[in-house]
């Protein structure tokens, strides 16, 4: 690489790199950072009014109504992750196992898997809410023909399977996307350590949990890692399947639409609170920064480890 | 990739064993297609259908010919325009996230300079955060800005959230890049524009097409963005154009479901032609 | 005399000199998209009766008004005259001082409009009214004609009448009402829609005047028997049933009765122009207990305090608050104008007008929407938990009293 020596150069690179840094910073930092600025501040609509120290905070965290809106939101936010873990990412590494072995039809296989994850979410969850359809869902629909009408239910009305309703249509919408990062992690295990492997034992088990499994963990930190963000940032589906009060009853309730509701309103609770909101915003980005932080940094210590 | 080992393999452990296990896989792996494809096999039958044909028979293959809903879409709502301004807002962002992605890159790339770290790392900073968050104070920056409720917010958000990966893969791309033939025409008194334009730029394009990809899906589905800035019809892309739509034809769960197939058409028979390049595209920024 | 002609042809000529120069362009904003045809139309008429001001008309989504609203207000890009909403929905635009206050003197038709009206336009901290209310709905039982002739059926007296005919349709194969709860905010339409009779006016004014709260037996049974019947007669699965396939049902004629407000009369007659309409009040216990519908304020026409042309938008608010425009907005719009004197020529509209007559407001809109959490929210969380058979009556009281304490005085004690 040639040093920087002429200023013709320098304003060269100048000219390179200023517009596109110039975006980041007008249209992601700053954003953000005004988002820690905004919280300290009271609101009433667009305007900014007096400064009010961490007092946003303290409603959102321990005054009611707020209180319990916050950890209803976040116990779902942690049910979601914990579901979509063992639904999206570990049927995941199933799929990519399965995938692995290249027999007939994988290609084919592989292609399927992945064709939800470039649909829209909004019409993703438009199809399921039309298939859960109490009365004219394919779901139950189905379940009549097959004489289990009496396992039909009202999916989104009730709060034990609305959640859940919602968790696997969102798993069906992404699964895709850990099988083929998996995939790709397993297709980088060198053929001689799998040879090695197979000198010693005959069971799939251990094969799996002492070779692909650590052999693959650099994926899985990844995945992982964008699970979290993602699950903590869920806003599209419910927002579509359950509405912005995450009905019925909250049951649907995320921290991503009760942020939304707070800042901009919704019909039924005029009041827009963009200090309130702001206050959420920030605590969510603490919360989600700190623990992929930590995430990243306990699988990254095990993948050296193995 | 190791065939050879395969085979000892199945040598080793009788091929009765290797099939029970391979047909376990292989019934996995039908299943889940199945499940993967029948939603989508269900809402493309059902475009076709009437709504009462929808209700009896979900599952029954339509006729074909039966155009009506597609007619009634095309011609009766506006989703030829949100089609368009789908286009037009996802076409501009990839403009400016391709080339402004391409000049960071090759700066920090193919020079030395102080401070090229230091402006990666930025780049880098912007890949994880969920902008989503900042959403407030977006709205009041597009709002200082005059753009509100104009593509002009949009295309702006989405071209600064697609820099930080782009400069990530292009800065990865272009490190690798020979060093002789750009020598070669410094030596020739060649401009550093025009060692860009005309020697490195042809070189990069395999790490374009994966950085437009990976971009190009998130921006075309995206809804949360106009779902804040955009209120006017006329201006609405497709994803938030279809709850319009979605509200208004309720009571027609044929014309319901050609809304969604029509919506999904356009990405689905891209990505049956270049699942390649979608698969590679959308993982980059996941597998190392 | 002759003094006089002079000035007159004075005053006449520079009227009509004056009148290109300060040609007044007002800007005037809306969330009825749908009406737009309509509003045209009435522009026309007051831009014939006022040269020199024109009147541009434009809309935005319904559910995002507020927030476009105050942001263009905020940036000073406001409107000239925009509609507003009415009561907490009002109260956020006003309270930032963007409205230009009203007065009897600058408008003065509003002195016979109805109280309830003005306010529902007005500050409840100063009472001072900032629009000209357009609109009022009313929450009622819908029903198709046609189904209830089939089956010999009358408009219930008594909530057992209601009962009862909901069992003959039900008997023979027909949903008897086609609501869903899996929307939230159709809770609180069916909750009012159904029960206004069965609270009754007694226990409105009591609560009014702080000596009642939500425990009061009144408001809780009301909710056991709506939930009662909702079991019943609603459709299966109704809890995870939404709003527009609620409307579907009925519209389509699968279902005889459908619980809702006054805006959903043309929405079915357009989705199926075909359908025989009749409303009536749900019925109370007993067939002498007074029939109440449940009632609230849409919205009203207010005028930018930081507008260009106020004066002109002035004359245009008192041209909005006209018996004349009243009329032209009841017959081509379909809705319950809230000028005074106007008469419906639509049937069903004036049969609604009727009903209105005795009514209670649509009590968490018009009394509890002031605050976090509002009533709505509360009452309509706590309905779906109802119909899921996760919570009682009595309980739902006790949530509503102690969760709106934490800003509605009369229940801090």
């Amino acid at each position: 690489m040639p040093k920087l020596r002429m200023t013709g150069r320098g304003l060269w690179i100048t000219v390179l790199v200023v517009p596109p840094l110039a975006f980041v910073a007008l249209f992601i930092v700053y954003p953000i950072l005004s988002a820690f600025a905004y919280a300290f501040f009271d609101w009433q609509g667009l305007r900014r009014l007096d400064f009010i120290g961490l007092e946003n905070f303290h409603t959102v965290l321990f005054v009611e109504p707020y209180r319990s809106w916050t950890l209803n939101a976040f116990r779902n936010n942690v049910i979601v992750f914990f579901a979509l873990m063992v639904l999206q990412n570990g049927l995941g590494f199933i799929l990519a196992y399965a995938l692995w072995r290249e027999l007939p039809g994988a290609r084919f296989h592989r292609v399927a898997v992945f064709l939800p994850v470039v649909l829209s979410t909004i019409i993703v969850a438009y199809l399921f809410k039309l298939f859960y359809h109490p009365l004219f869902g394919v779901v139950n629909i189905s379940l009549r023909s097959i004489g289990l009408g009496w396992l039909a239910q009202p999916w989104l009305g009730q709060s034990s399977t609305a959640l859940w309703s919602l968790i696997i249509a969102q798993a069906w919408h992404m699964v895709g996307f850990p099988t083929l990062v998996f995939l790709a992690g397993m297709q980088r295990i060198p053929g001689e350590i799998l040879d090695a492997v197979r000198m010693e034992t005959e069971s799939e088990w251990v094969k799996i949990t002492k070779i692909v499994w650590p052999l693959v963990a650099p994926s899985a930190t990844i995945v992982f890692t964008l699970l979290f963000v993602g699950a903590f940032n869920w806003f599209e589906l419910p927002y579509i399947m359950a509405g912005l009060d995450g009905s019925p009853f909250g049951s649907t309730d995320v921290l991503g639409l009760y942020f939304y509701r707070t800042a901009f309103g919704n019909v039924s609770a005029g009041q827009q609170d963009f200090g309130l909101g702001s206050a959420l915003a920030v605590l969510i980005f603490i919360f989600i920064a700190a623990i992929a932080t930590v995430i990243t940094l306990r699988l990254r210590a095990r993948e050296i480890q193995l | 990739m190791s065939a050879v080992a395969e085979s000892n393999y199945y040598e080793r452990r009788g091929l009765l064993g290797a099939l029970g296990r391979d047909g376990l896989l292989q019934i996995i792996l039908i299943a889940n297609t199945i499940i993967m494809l029948a939603p989508i096999v269900i809402m493309v039958f059902s475009a076709f259908k009437s709504t009462s044909q929808i209700f009896q028979s979900p599952f029954s293959i339509p006729d074909f010919t039966q155009v009506g809903n597609f007619v009634k879409i095309w011609t009766e709502t506006n989703f030829v325009r949100y089609l368009l301004n789908s286009f037009v807002v996802t076409g501009a962002s990839m403009a400016l996230i391709l080339t402004l992605g391409t000049m960071a890159a090759y700066a920090i790339g193919r020079y030395r300079f102080t401070g090229s770290a230091f402006i990666l790392m930025f780049f880098l900073a912007g890949l994880t955060l969920p902008l989503k968050l900042a959403i407030i104070p977006l709205f009041m920056l597009m709002r200082d800005l005059s753009i509100l409720n104009n593509q002009l917010s949009l295309i702006f958000v989405y071209t600064a959230m697609g820099l930080p990966t782009t400069v990530f893969i292009m800065t990865g791309f272009i490190r690798t890049l020979p060093s002789e033939l750009e020598d070669a025409a410094r030596m020739d008194g060649a401009s550093e524009a025009r060692i860009m334009w005309s020697i490195m730029l042809p070189l990069v394009r395999p790490a374009m097409v994966i950085a437009g990809i990976q971009n190009v899906v998130p921006i075309w589905n995206d809804f949360f963005f106009p779902l804040v800035f955009i209120q006017n019809d006329n201006l609405k892309t497709l994803p938030q154009g279809l709850t319009t739509f979605m509200g208004e034809y309720t009571t027609d769960w044929g014309v319901l479901f050609s809304g969604l197939t029509l919506s999904a058409a356009p990405i689905i028979i891209i990505y049956i032609i270049l699942s390649k390049q979608f698969i590679a595209g959308m993982t980059s920024g996941a597998v190392k | 005399m002759k003094a006089n002609l002079i000035r007159t042809g004075a005053a006449l000529a520079a009227v009509l000199v004056a009148a290109p120069a300060f040609t007044q362009d007002l800007t005037f904003w809306s969330w009825r998209q749908e009406d737009r045809a309509a509003y045209q139309q009435f522009i026309e008429t007051f831009e014939a009766a006022n040269p020199g001001i024109t009147v541009k008309f434009e809309t935005f989504e319904a559910a995002n008004y507020n927030t476009i609203l105050s942001t263009a207000l905020a940036g000073g890009t406001g409107p000239d005259v925009m509609m507003v909403r009415a009561y907490g929905g009002l109260e956020n635009v006003a309270a930032a001082g963007y409205l230009e206050p009203l007065s009897t003197d600058t408008v003065p038709a509003l002195a016979d409009f109805a109280a309830p009206a003005l306010a529902a336009e007005s500050m409840r901290s100063d009472g001072v009214i900032y629009a000209v209310p357009f609109a009022s709905q009313t929450q009622l039982v819908i029903y198709n004609k046609a189904i209830f002739d089939a089956h010999g059926l009358e408009e219930p007296q008594t909530w057992a009448e209601l009962e009862a005919l909901s069992q003959t349709l039900k008997d023979a194969g027909i949903m008897a009402f086609a609501n869903g709860t899996a929307t939230a905010w159709q809770n609180e339409t069916v909750t009012f829609g159904l029960g206004s009779s069965l609270m009754g006016k007694d226990f409105y004014n009591d609560l009014m005047a702080g000596e009642t709260d939500f425990t009061d037996e009144r408001f809780t049974n009301a909710l056991a028997a709506v939930n009662d019947l909702a079991q019943e007669y609603f459709p299966e699965g109704f809890i995870g049933l939404d709003y527009p396939s609620a409307q579907q049902l009925f519209s389509s004629e699968m279902a005889a009765m459908f619980i809702g407000g006054s805006y959903e009369l043309a929405n079915f007659r357009s989705q199926n122009p075909g359908i025989e309409l009749g409303v009536f009040a749900a019925p109370g216990l007993a067939a002498d207990d007074e029939k109440l519908v449940g009632l609230y304020f849409d919205g009203g026409y207010a005028a930018n305090a930081a507008g260009t042309h106020k004066e002109a938008s002035i004359t245009f608010l008192n041209y909005l608050a006209s018996h004349e425009f009243g009329q032209a907005f009841a017959n081509t719009l379909s809705n319950i104008s809230t000028v005074p004197g106007v008469t419906f020529e639509n049937p069903l509209l004036a049969e609604v007008n009727e009903l209105n007559q005795s009514s209670i407001p649509y009590l968490m809109l018009a009394h509890f929407r002031y605050g976090e959490p509002s009533g709505s929210v509360l009452i309509q969380g706590e309905m779906q938990k109802l119909f899921a058979g996760e919570t009682t009556p009595e309980a739902i009281g006790e949530v509503l009293t102690t969760g709106l304490a934490a800003w509605y005085e009369p229940f801090q004690n």
